[in-house]
């Protein structure tokens, strides 16, 4: 019997929403005997208050010390048991917490969400957050501030988006902040955004639809729904920088590095999809522009183990389209900058039908890598039903980015691939790291 | 609010086996082929006996140099147009080395499998191992490995092997090489290792996925049809032999760290101990669970930092055991300490039976997570063509982990634990930790300072 191999997505789903607001998705996959939960809140670094930045993401480490009927280690000590993987994550526009476990252990998944969704307070201390807090000032260093270039991301963060904006502070956010959050903050946190109607909860697996869905009601259905939640905070900003934002940053490093980053339609408009594909055409893979003629040809840049562009999936007012430079040792980092330059800005000059097949065809086998397992999909499910509200898009996405033409891309990348709406970031080796300081604008 | 109070039974355990493959001979050539249905993506791969342990002295990371140089230009192809032609094709290149092993291959929508399998042929019958390629390519890595050691992590990998093994083995030396040896390769000494390790019978092709409506034979044939050639015998490498030192604490100066990177372990059996299951369970409950004894103590405990982890890398020669973390600046003596107490613990007095039941239920549960997909399930594979394992090894593998007593798991805590042979590596500021460092008598205190 042959199999039915989908060229494009075609996975099944049901969308459910309780009666207190918290929207269920469950698509079934019989492949393997696992199932994958994962909840998405709606809150991200971008909900921060001023002086609490981080906090979104130190809360989420709060969410693994145990609730109402979960004991501190049961978060980690019953899923690993199961035989199951868990983890949890923040970022500017969410967080999420996921669990993927053999398949006959779904509900210990689904119970343990369920009473931190409902009965977190029971279990937060000052000891808690303590300890927590500490973890978290280690993350920091261990993946920004002890690193070569530890700092690009942060920078990206002040200089895309104008003083004031909900995305000008990254997610991991500063020491002193950190340092002021108090347990009232948490409680604060926990009681403005955790509820089920601000919640997605996507379930994919070898899980019965129906039976799942009965599960979910009665772990979840008595969480009462808050109703309401602050609006999300103003995110209209121009949509360009207006001008060039240079800082040469002196850095404890082998190599100058620059990144580049320019202001972009958010996620959800046609022109993002077209800077997705313009990302794949100028720096996606080994079959683009820049490797072809920095790499290749003329030896100025360091081969990248991933892409040399790419574009972060941000919905709130306006997106960034973010290039990776790390030179060659030995060469000339503005020849290298303005090569770059050069054949960025010539995007706008016109695409071929050759480039925009290999792009749609790098860009359809990223996806499917994506949603190859139940937890990537369960992701995505999350994902889409959070911030667009339809799950359909798991299906749909692909189809609509891959309708854009050349003509599209050229267009995108001559709007907002400019000089006009750019920050430039160039890394530096230098001696000391105590004498490095920012220069120049 | 109504929450359920009672944690939820689990359901009756569903059936589960390692999916069945198929282990032929097509076209003189060794081919694994496995169906796994519904995948929309296939995985087709070479794994050649090609790995680090295989290189001439003094040429380390040549083996990482040849599987880049496949993809720089092979038949009619040059670099640019190697990569264009998979790329338009949905494929993704994928290349690997480690110590006993080279891998590489394409990720690849099913429907053009035999399309790949012809890419991956000129690749590695055909590449053009050209002058000018091989000396970017050098170059390319020389940086990259710069680069890397540029970060404590890794910079603390490296120490550490040259302080566990003796300068004359291979594995006293990064996998992957360092600057100097790369820097010191020629495009002869690139094309003289093809030449000797990749030829048909010194590897195997590995072919995963959606089987059904696409013809397998033929991308095994196009591999190796017509391809002759044997390879030469690896030049025998030292066996492996640690410096057996005793206990002492190398620090790598990085000035202005606020982390130190910590490194504390030895050298530990080969793949083929006859007490792994048993061993590589005793390391799960001390270092390889969110709840294993050294993260619980060094971050949940502590607030030291943000994970502490702990196992064995059990090589085809020999292996190693290590426990690493990286820790506030401020606390690194005692959060050195802590692990290192932590690891003494378990040989002298071994896990409990709860500790032993979570490790096991969670080994041996996560099997159906693990080989998910194709890309795990051919990686897999390739693990047992390169230790030489038996069909149904992962079958029993998870079986003797469910079976694997406490009486087993203390006996290995015991003997393959060694406290007082420790070798500690600390990547950090050296002013500020190394007078702390003497203070703890973990053994004698070796600054390392690094070019900058």
């Amino acid at each position: 019997m042959l199999t039915d191999v989908p060229v494009l997505p075609d996975y099944p789903y049901t969308l459910e929403t309780l009666d207190n607001g918290l929207r269920v998705v469950v698509s079934e996959d019989h492949l393997a005997p696992v199932a994958a939960v994962n909840v998405w809140y709606d809150v991200g670094s971008r909900h921060e208050t001023p002086g609490r930045t981080g906090f979104a993401h130190l809360f989420e480490h709060l969410m693994f010390q145990g609730s109402t009927h979960v004991a501190r280690n049961d978060h980690f000590g019953l899923i690993s048991a199961a035989g199951g993987t868990l983890n949890g994550t923040t970022w500017c526009d969410r967080t999420n917490y996921y669990e993927t476990v053999p398949a006959h252990h779904v509900e210990t998944a689904l119970w343990l969400e369920a009473d931190r969704m409902g009965g977190l307070l029971d279990a937060l201390d000052q000891q808690n957050l303590d300890n927590q807090r500490e973890v978290v000032k280690n993350e920091k260093r261990q993946t920004r501030d002890n690193q070569p270039y530890g700092s690009w991301l942060d920078l990206v963060h002040t200089h895309a988006w104008p003083e004031g904006h909900p995305y000008q502070h990254s997610t991991i956010g500063s020491m002193a902040d950190l340092d002021a959050a108090s347990l009232e903050d948490a409680r604060g946190f926990y009681s403005t955004w955790y509820g089920p109607d601000n919640a997605v909860l996507s379930v994919v697996g070898d899980v019965d639809t129906e039976a799942t869905l009965a599960a979910v009601r009665r772990y979840f259905g008595g969480i009462p729904a808050k109703g309401q939640y602050p609006p999300s905070p103003p995110s209209d900003l121009p949509a360009l920088i207006g001008q060039e934002i240079r800082r040469t940053v002196p850095d404890r490093v082998p190599v100058p590095r620059i990144f580049v980053a320019y202001r972009c339609p958010p996620f959800g408009t046609p022109e993002f999809d077209a800077l997705e594909l313009a990302a794949i055409v100028l720096g996606g893979g080994r079959g683009c522009r820049l490797y072809k003629s920095l790499v290749l040809d003329r030896g100025l840049l360091q081969a990248p183990d991933g892409d040399v562009t790419s574009t972060w999936p941000f919905v709130a007012g306006a997106t960034v389209f973010i290039a990776d430079l790390p030179a060659r040792e030995g060469a000339d980092v503005a020849e290298l900058e303005a090569a770059y330059h050069e054949i960025a800005e010539g995007l706008a000059d016109g695409v071929s039908e050759d480039e925009m097949e290999r792009a749609r065809a790098v860009h359809t086998s990223t996806w499917l890598h994506h949603l190859a397992t139940v937890d990537g999909r369960a992701d995505t499910f999350s994902q889409f039903t959070t911030l667009f509200g339809d799950p359909g898009l798991v299906n749909t996405l692909l189809p609509r980015q891959l309708a854009v033409t050349g003509a599209d891309v050229a267009a995108v990348a001559r709007d907002f691939l400019r000089p006009d709406n750019r920050v430039v970031l160039v890394f530096e080796p230098a001696g000391d790291p105590e004498d490095a300081e920012e220069v120049g604008e | 609010m109504t929450l359920i109070a009672e944690r939820p039974e689990a359901g009756p355990p569903r059936p589960w086996s390692f999916p069945s493959f198929e282990r032929r001979e097509v076209a003189g050539g060794r081919v694994i082929t496995c169906h796994l249905p519904g995948k929309p993506l296939a995985v087709l791969g070479l794994v050649a006996d090609a790995g680090a342990v295989t290189e001439p002295r003094g040429k380390e990371g040549v083996a990482e140099i040849v599987v880049r140089a496949l993809s720089e230009g092979a038949g009619d192809y040059d670099a640019y147009g190697f990569a264009v032609a998979g790329e338009r094709l949905g494929a993704t290149w994928r290349s690997h080395t480690d110590w006993d092993s080279l891998r590489c291959g394409f990720e690849v929508p099913v429907a053009d499998l035999v399309g790949a399998a012809e890419l991956l042929a000129v690749a590695v019958r055909e590449p053009r191992l050209e002058e000018a390629s091989l000396q970017r390519v050098l170059a390319e890595r020389v940086d990259e490995i710069r680069l890397d050691q540029s970060q404590p992590g890794p910079r603390a990998s490296s120490a550490f092997a040259a302080a566990v093994w003796s300068s004359e083995c291979r594995y006293a030396l990064p996998d992957g090489g360092t600057a100097e040896t790369v820097a010191g390769l020629t495009p002869d000494d690139v094309r003289s290792f093809h030449g000797a390790r990749l030829r048909p019978d010194a590897i195997t092709l590995v072919i995963v996925g959606d089987l059904d409506a696409v013809d397998a034979d033929a991308a095994a044939r196009a591999v190796f049809e017509g391809w002759a050639g044997e390879s030469t015998e690896a030049t025998a490498a030292e066996p492996p032999k640690a410096r057996a030192e005793g206990a002492r604490v190398v620090v790598v100066d990085r000035p202005g760290s606020v982390q130190s990177v910590l490194y504390a372990g030895h050298d530990a059996p080969n793949r083929r101990t006859p007490d792994y299951v048993p061993m590589t369970t005793m390391a799960l409950v001390l270092g390889g669970m969110f709840n294993s004894r050294l993260n619980y103590r060094l971050r949940e405990d502590k607030g030291y930092s943000y994970g502490a982890f702990g196992g064995f890398d059990a090589r085809r020669d020999a292996g190693i055991f290590v426990a690493r973390s990286a820790v506030q600046t401020e606390v690194t003596a005692p959060a050195l300490a802590d692990a290192i107490a932590e690891i003494r613990t378990m040989q002298e007095t071994g896990a409990t039976a709860d500790e032993l039941e979570q490790a096991r239920s969670y080994r041996a549960g996560v099997f159906p997570i693990n080989f998910a997909g194709p890309g795990a399930v051919a990686s897999g594979l390739s693990d047992l063509v390169v230790h030489g394992l038996p069909d149904d090894h992962y079958d029993r593998l998870r079986q003797d982990v469910l079976d694997v007593g406490l009486d087993a798991v203390n006996a290995a805590a015991s003997k393959r634990l060694r406290p007082d042979d420790l070798v500690s590596v600390v990547v950090g500021d050296a002013s500020a930790i190394v007078d702390e460092l003497r203070a703890t008598g973990l053994g004698p205190v070796e600054v390392l300072t690094d070019e900058a």
